[in-house]
């Protein structure tokens, strides 16, 4: 039985001249127990397939089924309480109320719930604990790094004992060693038995997932799986076919030197195809 | 619910953080509460002196009065400059059965004693004022002689004090106008307390009206006409009686004034209570405008916090919590306000006690009812920036940023 089922989903965005089809007759099964990596540039329709799955919005058309229920037709209170009770979610900013401090952003979700608060704050310690970061219990968030933060942001998102877990671009902000905090213990997390869900520009970052998904224009263009540990094929194609073809490194000569050291090609391959998303992105506006 | 005193905790939280914001938006409220509880402990406190203070006249006492004289007298202790009441008036009340009619009238022209002179009022009467009046004499009696010497004079006791010092003045001489009159009594002093007209008649020297007569002064005006009537149930009776028999005398023109003895104490408030419903009125605009301004600092504070109500919203919390959330901020606003105004307020009242002679009251329920009002405005007027708040979608709140 799948977890998440979505069948010819799809999104539009406004009115008129202005619409835009955000996702387009999208199908999707999700079973439980995977690690999913959603891939594809800027404007693609990830974070929208994602708020779709996470319950945040809802289909303009098609179905979804959610554990075999139809939820996409739920009212608005309906669905903060699925929310609450089966989605953990991690942002890509801005994760922690900058007036809380760790610990009661940690005990929030379980708040709405209506635990009593001596319960409740004993549960968010002991999740900052899974997470490594007892000691941080009384900081505010401007006092801890961004990796810190994400960490919060999961323990958070894992405080309700949810069985998905929808992370998008959970590592946009930070750097490689914030990254691989954040990815390992999303890791450690899908062996306890969640499913997670997660945006990615980083094809490095392909090698924690079980299965990759790539979305152009609103659609799936490509679904496969892979192993743990190793870069997704589609991925690693993808990232070398845009590095050469960039005129930059061309003129610089760098495209050589990249190759003999991995771990920076990665990230300069990843800010080149970002800069490249980004024009695309303007042009888009340009044209509406 | 255990989430509710988390938001009053964000709620102080937040409040302490923009202290000099949370001010300005709590001004209005603090100047409203503390502007009513003031203005409600002063008027308690002056009607509580009024219903204290031993009445000027005895039991069932209706006073008629002229109105252009209760218009003059504003409460105070004012004689007014012509009056409406003639002695036609005073000898038509008279025929009315089972009553005592005493005439006041104000005579113009200094008493001098044989050391001073007096700057109290000379009042001219009959003997039978010491009836309608709830006082008694130190010494002597009221115009006892006046069948053989209608030239006697009963003193208040500050106009006493005044002519003869520290003397018993009994039987001393007292010039007015050119005529000798006799000292025959002394009156005891009548408490003079704010807002009432007691101390006129403390500084008054009371003269016989036949003296009047008799030293030809015609065209005396009449300030007051006391009329005691003997059976208190008759006082109804006797007060529509005497309005019958003034609207004849006076060709029915209202100009006169016929006060029942419960009136008669409210008369002296009666501005006083204008001013009073005016400062009130002021309070509730004030409390107003505080209320508006709440709602304005929560709609920019909702706004603000768009991508905080989309956090709450993603991690599972309803419409209804987030609107209660922006409404427990609001009316902790408004409740800290209120507690601050209530406050000042004490501390106002402390102050006027110790320095001026006015009592304010503090009563429980004014500050009670202060406290009710401000949390009113805080759920009132937060429940449209707490709407807006709430109808927010969640994915609309995260991608503001
Ligand atoms: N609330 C919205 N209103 C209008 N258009 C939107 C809205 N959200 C997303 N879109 C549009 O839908 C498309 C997909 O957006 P999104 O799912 O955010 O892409 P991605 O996360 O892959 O960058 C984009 O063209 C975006 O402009
Ligand atoms: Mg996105």
């Amino acid at each position: 039985m799948a977890l998440i089922r979505l069948e010819d989903v799809s999104k539009l965005y406004g009115f008129g001249d202005a619409t835009t089809l955000a996702l387009d007759e999208v199908n999707l099964i999700i079973e439980k127990g995977e690690f999913v990596a959603v891939m594809g540039p800027s404007g693609s329709g990830k974070s929208t397939l994602l708020n779709i799955m996470g319950l945040l919005d809802k289909p303009t058309h098609g179905s979804y089924k959610l554990s075999n229920r139809h939820v996409d037709r739920l009212s608005i209170s309906q669905a903060a309480r699925l929310r609450r009770d089966t989605i953990g979610f991690i942002f890509q900013s801005y994760n922690l109320l900058p007036r809380l401090t760790v610990l009661e952003n940690v005990a929030l979700p379980l708040t709405y719930k209506g635990v009593s608060q001596t319960k409740r704050l004993k549960q968010a310690s002991a999740m900052l604990e899974r997470v490594g970061m007892q000691n941080r219990e009384y900081f505010y968030p401007y006092q801890l790094s961004g990796g810190q933060i994400q960490c919060a942001a999961i323990a958070r998102a894992l405080v309700n004992d949810p069985s998905i877990i929808i992370a998008d671009e959970p590592t946009g902000n930070l750097d490689s060693v914030g990254s691989r905090l954040v990815m390992e213990l999303l890791t450690e997390i899908h062996k306890s038995g969640n499913t997670i869900i997660f945006v990615t520009h980083n094809p490095e970052l392909t090698r924690y997932a079980t299965r990759v998904v790539y979305m152009y224009d609103g659609t799936i263009i490509q679904d496969e799986k892979t192993n743990i540990g190793e870069v997704a094929k589609t991925a690693k194609e993808r990232h070398y076919k845009i590095a050469k073809k960039t005129v930059d490194d061309d003129l610089a000569g760098v495209t050589l030197l990249m190759k003999a050291l991995p771990d920076k090609d990665v990230r300069t391959a990843n800010r080149i195809s970002r800069s490249k998303e980004k024009k695309k992105v303007k042009t888009n506006r340009r044209k509406s | 619910m255990s989430w509710h005193s988390g938001h009053i905790h964000t709620a102080l939280v937040t409040i302490r953080a923009n202290r000099g914001r949370s001010l300005i938006t709590m001004f209005g409220i603090i100047v409203g509460v503390a502007g009513l509880i003031v203005v409600v402990g002063i008027s308690q406190g002056v009607k509580n002196e009024i219903t204290n203070q031993v009445n000027a006249y005895s039991n069932n006492v209706i006073s008629v009065t002229s109105k252009a004289a209760t218009l003059n007298s504003f409460g105070v202790s004012s004689v007014p400059a012509v009056s409406t009441l003639t002695n036609q008036d005073v000898r038509a009340i008279s025929k009315i059965k089972g009553i005592v009619v005493v005439p006041l009238s104000i005579m113009s022209g200094v008493a001098t004693g044989e050391q001073s002179d007096s700057n109290g009022i000379v009042i001219a009467t009959s003997g039978q004022l010491l009836k309608v009046l709830n006082q008694t004499l130190v010494y002597g009696s009221f115009f006892s002689g006046s069948d053989t010497n209608p030239f006697t004079a009963v003193l208040g006791s500050t106009a006493a004090h005044n002519l003869y010092k520290k003397n018993i003045p009994l039987g001393f001489g007292l010039n007015w106008r050119g005529q000798q009159f006799i000292v025959d009594g002394v009156m005891n002093s009548f408490q003079v307390t704010p807002f009432s007209s007691n101390s006129i008649y403390n500084n008054a020297i009371f003269i016989n009206q036949n003296a009047i007569k008799q030293m030809n002064l015609g065209g005396s005006s009449i300030y007051k006409i006391l009329v005691r009537v003997n059976k208190g149930s008759q006082l109804t009776k006797v007060d529509r009686e005497i309005n019958t028999i003034l609207l004849k005398t006076h060709d029915g023109d209202n100009n006169f004034s016929v006060l029942m003895p419960s009136q008669e104490a409210q008369s002296n408030t009666s501005v006083f209570n204008l001013l009073t419903e005016l400062t009130i009125s002021i309070a509730v605009i004030a409390l107003f405008v505080g209320g508006v301004g709440i709602m304005n600092v929560m709609l920019v504070s909702v706004a603000e916090r768009m991508h905080e109500i989309g956090i709450r919203k993603a991690i599972g919390a309803s419409n209804r919590q987030i609107m209660s959330q922006f409404m427990i901020e609001a009316t902790t606003v408004s409740v800290v306000g209120g507690l601050i105004g209530i406050i000042i307020a004490l501390i106002i009242e402390l102050g006027l006690r110790l320095t001026t002679n006015l009592v304010p009251t503090i009563s429980w329920e004014i500050i009670v009812l202060s406290a009710v009002i401000s949390s009113l405005i805080g759920i009132i007027f937060g429940s449209i920036p707490a709407l807006r708040a709430a109808s927010k979608q969640p994915i609309d709140a995260l991608r503001n940023d």
